[in-house]
């Protein structure tokens, strides 16, 4: 019966304090929600890096590229490229033994900002689960084959994001969205196939053939015009329209102005690539090649594995530190908890007296500031902890199609199980301090003095 | 109700510092005896030290030195727990305002000291309903306070007493904020309580307790005894 009173006074205290309480327990909730958005997302980019990292063990660029420039200008499509090489170094690292198989890739121009890719029939063949939707005149397993040089395969994200499907054709362009001198190429691309999702930057890529990208580098530079960027933005199914429209006469003029965006070398001009992609035999190949390749002055040669490991060491250090910013928003919030509980108590000195008066305990009613302090806390944790995993559920499909973060918005990550840990023991202890200085206060004395 | 024969006050002396650190003498070697049945009033301005007598008294503030003998236990000398306990089973307060705890309801307000000192008797609810009936607020056992009068409210603390039948009682200006009938019920269920034997403490400007002769009268303003 005691206890049933002490849950009852705890209760209605609570409830007459609705608006501290409830700003009290959203204020840890927040803190708890960014906890579990932290852990969740930076596990889904880890995994994605990894997964990435797993398919192809080496990747050869030109002299001077960096390991994370190789990496993230092929495997994950983020950086531009540091330069060319000959096509015809794949075919020589081909025949090394210890290579079992080679992908040349050659960044060309973008769609939408959209990257586009050129390559190989085969590297579509390794990377591919499966096609959403393919030209039925098209053959699946050499898919640039023949007179297919035109050819698009799309990412299933940007697929779905631009509205894309087999048959429609689309501009490339120089230069990304929101540059002042991005420029169309006369180049135009056929969809033939969309790739099923990947879970990886494969989804956001569009794929054409190396002979697509040289193609347009031998004869675009006489035949690009102008295209503002909110022009980009119109349906992909316009862009042969408006490509019409526009003066031919016109172009001659501009190609004098934009004629520098080709001599840079961050694109492929004809028979050259940006990078080629290795598969060797066993990981002590791996590391042999690796040396080699980086150390012959022509080219750079990074481990995936290494560089993307190294990736996450960076990014588990911007976790820890967004980590420890949130134990320091929590330690600060419990602490505003606690003065918030403390001022209260002003306001119920009257009423403990009153208790004290008629027996009620010391312990009992510091017990009751106890478990007023410890509920909020614990309320905010799962609340927030709940909340913050239910949201990045309902979140996953937005940031997986976004940004490509495939991650598991119920994985708990060591960062937030510390959190919960860390907030429990100091609500635990602020409680503690909350109820020993009640329990040593004399009430009755003190509004005596009053 | 069980009680004790008598209540003797030894020597008994407070005082508390102001801010300024200067000592403030509220009573000073107090000494009187109280049998079992008898009714101590305690007089004298507002400020003077009524209510701190009855908290020191009552085992709330220590004294500065002195005992508090009910029979022979010292409430000076015992344990915070035991003190609980013991208020909680022999004393009952009205006060003139400030009587009921908001969590909790009418009823549970009657009954709420004796749960918490674990010592609610069999059909406690009956029991309580019926100490509410005599004051007239059965109808209201399940309001909460906060829907209830000053006299309302002074009622209920009436019928707490009534249900505890603590062998003493304090009341601290139980009239005070009253309308006379509320006052009439007030001092008769005082009056038949002592009847019955409990002890009284009062202290009260109201000139409905005139009629009351105390077995003791102190003085706080004056610090005679009489």
């Amino acid at each position: 019966m005691k206890y049933i009173f002490i849950l009852k006074a705890v209760l209605h205290s609570i409830s007459h304090r609705k608006f501290s309480v409830f700003t009290s327990i959203f204020a840890i909730s927040a803190a708890f929600a960014f906890l579990a958005a932290i852990g969740c997302v930076s596990f889904g980019l880890a995994a994605t890096a990894v997964n990435s990292s797993l398919a192809f063990p080496l990747v050869v660029g030109p002299a001077g590229a960096s390991d994370t420039t190789l990496v993230m200008s092929t495997l994950f499509n983020t950086d531009k490229p540091a330069g060319t090489l000959d096509y015809e170094f794949a075919g020589k690292l081909a025949s090394d033994e210890r290579v079992s198989a080679v992908f040349p890739v050659a960044r060309s121009d973008s769609y939408m900002g959209v990257p586009i890719t050129g390559v190989e029939s085969a590297y579509i063949n390794e990377i591919s689960k499966g096609f959403w939707d393919i030209d039925p005149m098209i053959d699946a397993k050499d898919i640039f084959g023949g007179k297919n040089s035109d050819c698009a395969v799309i990412g299933a994200k940007t697929a779905m994001r631009y509205d894309m499907s087999v048959w429609d054709t689309f501009f490339g362009s120089h230069g990304t969205v929101g540059d002042e001198d991005a420029h169309v190429h006369d180049f135009k691309y056929k969809v033939c196939a969309i790739l099923k999702p990947l879970n990886g930057p494969e989804d956001f890529a569009i794929f054409t053939s190396l002979k697509s990208v040289w193609e347009i580098h031998k004869h675009g530079h006489h035949h690009h015009h102008h295209e503002d960027a909110e022009d980009e933005e119109h349906d992909h199914e316009h862009h042969e329209a408006e490509h019409e429209e526009h003066d031919h006469g016109h172009h001659e003029a501009e190609h004098e102005e934009h004629e520098h965006h080709h001599e840079h070398g961050e694109e492929s001009a004809d028979g050259k690539i940006t990078a080629v992609l290795v598969k060797t035999k066993n990981p002590v190949f791996t590391a042999a090649l690796e040396r080699e390749y980086s150390e012959n002055g022509f080219t750079s040669a990074t481990d995936t594995a290494k560089t993307v490991r190294k990736l996450l060491t960076y990014m588990n250090k911007a976790e820890k530190a967004a980590g420890f910013f949130s134990y320091g928003t929590l330690f600060l919030v419990l602490i505003m908890v606690f003065v918030t509980i403390m001022t209260s108590i002003n306001e119920r000195k009257r009423e403990m007296a009153l208790m004290r008066t008629l027996g009620i305990g010391k312990l009992p009613i510091s017990l009751m500031i106890f478990l007023e302090l410890f509920f909020i806390s614990v309320s905010g944790i799962a609340v927030g902890t709940l909340g913050g995993h239910t949201l990045l559920a309902f979140c996953k499909p937005a940031l997986d199609f976004e940004l490509g973060i495939n991650m598991e918005p119920f994985f708990f990550t060591e960062i937030e199980l510390h959190g919960i840990i860390w907030t429990m023991i100091a609500a635990f202890v602020l409680s503690l301090a909350a109820m020993i200085k009640i329990y040593r206060m004399n009430l009755v004395e003190e509004i005596a003095k009053e | 109700m069980a009680g004790f024969e008598k209540i003797s006050i030894k020597d008994l002396t407070k005082s508390f510092s102001d801010t300024n650190g200067k000592r403030n003498l509220i009573f000073e070697k107090v000494s009187f005896e109280l049998n079992q049945g008898a009714v101590l009033r305690l007089s004298g301005a507002s400020g003077s030290g009524k209510t701190t007598f009855m908290n020191v008294m009552s085992g709330l503030i220590k004294p500065d030195s002195g005992s508090v003998l009910f029979g022979n236990i010292d409430i000076t000398n015992l344990s915070e727990g035991k003190k609980d306990r013991f208020r909680a089973e022999n004393i009952g307060y009205i006060f003139q305002t400030f009587n009921l705890l908001s969590p909790f309801s009418v009823l549970e307000n009657v009954y709420a000291p004796l749960a918490f000192a674990g010592k609610l008797p069999e059909n406690y609810k009956d029991k309580a309903l019926d100490s509410l009936d005599k004051v007239g607020m059965k109808e209201f056992s399940a309001k909460m306070p906060y829907h209830l009068s000053v006299g309302q409210k002074q009622r209920v603390a009436v019928a707490r007493v009534l249900f505890a039948d603590p062998p003493l009682v304090f009341a601290d200006e139980p009239t005070a904020s009253l309308d006379r009938n509320s006052s009439e019920l007030v001092k008769n269920t005082l009056l038949e309580l002592n009847k019955k034997g409990t002890t009284l403490v009062l202290t009260s400007h109201d000139s409905i307790f005139d009629d009351i002769r105390p077995d003791v009268d102190f003085n706080l303003e004056t610090g005679v005894l009489s």
